[in-house]
């Protein structure tokens, strides 16, 4: 299989390969804005490569063959859940736990689109039933005591932690294994790009009666794009899972990671193979950056002081103010991504990596 | 061109739809309506608008589920069975209002219908290769779908179709909105298609193509077959003259 | 034991005339420009803050500030539309999702931002005062809600059947291009529309604020109730809508009964929504 990689991909893999040895050094510490040397920074690749894995989970069924999914936080949740209750209650090793989870997923993934797909749900109606789904998975784990109801579950520390048990006392073995994953990922999404699957997958997209006319087995196909994408969700639920020590029902609401998921996908061009990737090397710093330039937290008081203060309203007013200047309620980031979404949407539809290659062919024409 | 011999009926036929009827509420589309394929013919299927061709058109080539009746290829049924389904057994359609995929090089839409019969992608791309030339596409391989003028996207259509080897296959007025000249080009495609054995169902309202490609005709009139023969003997035929030009006209004794 | 039921039925009644109220927005912006509106919640939550805040700050009580937010929030409809939305329409679903979701988090965030995350509850003099009506209390702010949705659906009806406007409209969603040659100005008609919706689903968290508690993810649960009544009423069906609001408040409430934990009443709904989707994705008045 001859992989022709963009010099620019290399550079960057070669980059990224050596990070960890340099990112603690004074030299780092100097260059880098406040706090953003060190651990911060490994933290801040490890999530940028969580999310391309997740988004490049994602691109397949909705980058590829175009099927709308907000639902992939229940596959991710599936998965994180699996993986932890085997480690929790049957000392299993979360490695082992993590197929079990892609697994595990896989069939869900695979269930909801054989019953959508079967009856005929396409467009907006399956991202309503995704959307559903998920929230009924949710609710299910916020009731089930066995998994911990509202309170998740937690990962137990280890004061001397095997590679076995997938716990880390350091940064660099988390680093190491999430950059895998999206290596992994990368080159699985361009060998289906290249595959038949991929095409099919494509054409279901663009037109699926006329795919269906030329013998694409379009449901068929559906499905196991949906069965995949949900595994690899899975996988990245117990990757999340063994990174963060824990997981709880309100990892699944809407509107968050749910949402994050797609986000770098979508912005980086769905359904090209290094799409999500671009993404999610865009979007976490900015959400990053803002963090650290807008929240200082908390340094504007509590909202509900000034609300209730005996002050008349025009000092309430000055006092809000300067709630607002300190970060506010917070969530600055989450205003960027949106704003980016909406963006990409109305000038860039097709993401930023088709965009580029347009600007680049166009300059050379 | 010499008047070919109508082919005897041996056997099974390749293709046939007995009993067709197609009912959309109070509305018969299409009344119990007969017709047969054999190998290698090539079948021509006119009548004036309205007057079920292209419901009967969706009913047998698998779009569209006849409320009576039986439609078989090869032997089989086709009824129940999924379009990809009934392409894989050697059955394909184009569309008329054609549906290239916009966002693919004729290349890659022409490569969608060859993974049809070959799974690898170096198979396939060269069997994509050999159906873009023999539609005479070449010039355009790297075209994208959106790109394309109407005849351009015609012959993606018929090459994306072709991709998949059919035994058969059903050309949903194929020549609407071309040019003469385009007419023209497209007939010579088709005969050299014919000439490789394929055998073809051509729904047509330009009559030049019937009378030049097709060796036996079907007339659909509100739903109902009125007549069947050669292309000679059908457009001499005075009911088919009443059901086009209206009655008066098909009164008019032969010389 | 009956009285239970005849409970749960009464208020899932009435908070089903808010859910009408919010869906028959969603479905009127459906109907008309084809656009599905994933940040509908997002502007319920910011109609609600304004009367929690009107009342909190300035005294104003929410039943005035529903009388305020009608034609605020129609104006603020109106400039999403002009602005943002214009630019998707008839661009395919996908985009319109895209877009509409990626509004809901930014107005998610920014209530974030200005807000906090905290619940905010309005407690008024009348917020817990109920009467008793043949064993079942009732509560009336519920009730106050209840009324106002119901006569402000009664009033777009009128008003899509009755005026010029309205019957503008109704000729949009029927059929865009003949809409144009008959000189219908098709983008004021959006954003008529749009208005519309957004005032509707505005006033709705508005009049729900006396009894219920606001805060910046309160926005997507109702999006996706508003969702399921849209399809089990029909897409652009507004008195199917209304009617649809209605079953879910009950079906919601009796499944608040009947189910091992209450707040696992939504689980109920949520699963009723697949399966309409599955079965019946025409919903209860469409055709096959």
């Amino acid at each position: 299989m001859s992989l022709r990689i963009h010099p620019v991909y290399a550079v960057g893999l070669i980059l990224l390969l050596a990070l960890p040895l340099v990112a603690y050094s004074d030299g780092m510490k100097a260059v880098m804005p406040s706090g953003l040397a060190g651990s911060s920074l490994m933290h801040i690749f490890i999530l940028i490569f969580f999310f391309a894995f997740m988004g490049q989970a994602w691109n397949i069924i909705g980058g590829f063959a175009g099927q709308l999914s907000i639902g992939h936080a229940a596959f991710f949740g599936v998965g994180a859940y699996v993986s932890s209750i085997l480690y929790i209650h049957l000392g299993i090793s979360p490695w082992l736990g993590m197929i079990a989870a892609t697994g595990f997923a896989a069939l869900v993934g695979a269930g909801l689109g054989m019953v959508s797909f079967h009856y005929g749900i396409k467009g907006p109606f399956f991202t309503l039933v995704t959307v559903a789904f998920t929230e009924i998975v949710r609710l299910i784990l916020l009731h089930w005591e066995f998994v911990g109801a509202a309170n998740g579950l937690l990962l137990p520390y280890e004061a001397e932690p095997t590679f076995w048990q997938f716990q880390f006392t350091g940064k660099e073995p988390y680093y190491y294994i999430a950059l895998a994953m999206m290596l992994g990922s990368i080159l699985l999404v361009s060998w289906i790009a290249r595959s038949r699957f991929g095409y099919y997958l494509h054409a279901i997209r663009q037109d699926e009666d006329a795919a269906e006319a030329v013998g694409v087995p379009t449901k068929r196909a559906k499905i196991q794009a949906i069965a995949l994408s949900a595994g690899l969700a899975g996988a990245g639920g117990t990757f999340y899972a063994q990174y963060t020590q824990y997981i709880v029902p309100d990892d699944l609401v809407i509107g968050r990671i749910s949402v994050e998921i797609l986000l770098g996908a979508v912005i980086g061009g769905a359904g090209t193979v290094m799409g999500p990737i671009i993404g999610a090397f865009i979007l976490i710093p900015v959400g990053e950056a803002s963090r650290l330039v807008f929240e200082s937290g908390g340094a504007g008081g509590s909202l509900t002081t000034i609300l209730q203060s005996d002050a008349g309203l025009g000092e309430k007013f000055a006092l809000y103010l300067q709630y607002l200047g300190a970060g506010g309620g917070g969530g600055l980031a989450i205003i960027l991504y949106g704003v980016i979404l909406m963006m990409v949407v109305l000038v860039m539809p097709g993401g930023v990596l088709p965009w580029l290659r347009r600007k680049f062919r166009s300059a050379r024409a | 061109m010499a008047e070919k011999e109508i082919p005897e009926r041996q056997g099974m036929s390749l293709f046939e739809a007995t009993g067709v009827t197609k009912r959309f509420g109070g509305l018969t589309a299409v009344n119990n309506v007969d017709f047969h394929v054999e190998e290698g013919e090539i079948v021509g299927l006119i009548g004036p608008n309205g007057a079920g061709k292209t419901t009967f058109f969706n009913v047998i080539s698998g779009f569209m589920r006849p409320n009576d009746g039986d439609v078989r290829f090869d032997g089989k049924t086709i009824l129940g069975r999924t379009p990809n389904q009934i392409c894989k057994s050697g059955m394909t359609r184009t569309f008329q209002i054609v549906k290239p995929f916009p966002e693919m090089t004729v290349t890659d839409n022409v490569l969608v219908g060859a993974f049809c019969r070959h799974s690898r992608a170096a198979a396939a791309r060269r069997k994509a290769e050999e159906v873009i030339d023999l539609v005479g596409l070449g010039a355009q391989a790297l075209k994208l779908g959106s790109e394309l003028t109407v005849a351009g996207r015609k012959r993606v259509e018929l090459a994306k179709a072709l991709a998949t080897e059919p035994r058969l296959i059903l050309l949903d007025e194929v020549m609407a909105g071309l040019t003469p000249t385009e007419v023209s080009g497209m007939i010579e495609v088709l005969a050299r298609l014919r000439d490789r054995g394929l055998t073809m169902v051509i729904v047509e309202h330009v009559m030049q193509v019937i009378m030049n490609l097709s060796d036996r005709v079907y007339v659909l009139h509100h739903g109902v077959r009125i007549a069947e023969g050669s292309p000679a003997e059908v457009t001499s035929d005075p009911a088919v003259m009443e059901a086009y030009l209206g009655a008066g006209f098909g009164v008019e004794a032969a010389p | 034991m009956a009285d239970v039921y005849l409970q749960a039925v009464l208020s899932g009644l009435m908070i089903g005339g808010v859910y009408a109220l919010v869906a028959v927005g969603l479905t009127l912006i459906f109907g008309v420009m084809d656009i599905i509106n994933f940040a509908h919640g997002e502007f319920l939550m910011f109609g609600m803050y304004a009367a929690v805040f009107g009342s909190i700050l300035l005294g104003i009580d929410p039943y005035i500030s529903a009388l305020i937010c009608l034609p605020v929030f129609f104006a603020i409809g109106w400039a999403t539309h002009a602005g943002l939305i214009r630019h998707v329409v008839g661009k395919g679903h996908a985009i319109q999702i895209l877009l509409t979701l990626g509004l809901s988090l930014t107005m998610q965030a920014l209530a974030q931002f200005l807000f906090s995350a905290d619940f905010q509850s309005l407690n008024l003099s009348y917020s817990a005062a109920t009467f008793d009506l043949s064993g079942a209390r009732v509560s009336y702010p519920r009730l106050a809600a209840f009324l106002i949705s119901m006569a402000l659906c009664a009033g777009l009806w009128v008003f899509l059947q009755r005026t010029d406007t309205g019957k503008a409209l109704r000729a949009c969603a029927e059929e865009h291009e003949g809409s144009l040659a008959v000189g219908i100005d098709l983008d004021r008609m959006y954003k008529i529309a749009f208005g519309l919706g957004i005032a509707c689903v505005a006033v709705a968290g508005v009049v729900m604020t006396p009894f219920f508690y606001v805060a910046p993810v309160v926005g997507p649960g109702f999006t996706l109730v508003a969702f399921v009544v849209v399809v089990l009423g029909g897409l652009g069906n507004i008195p199917g809508a209304v009617f649809g609001g209605l079953v879910i408040g009950v079906i919601e409430s009796l499944a608040a009964l009947l189910m091992p934990a209450p707040s696992l009443k939504h689980l109920a709904v949520y699963v009723l929504f697949v399966l309409v989707l599955l079965f019946r994705p025409q919903g209860l008045f469409g055709r096959a």
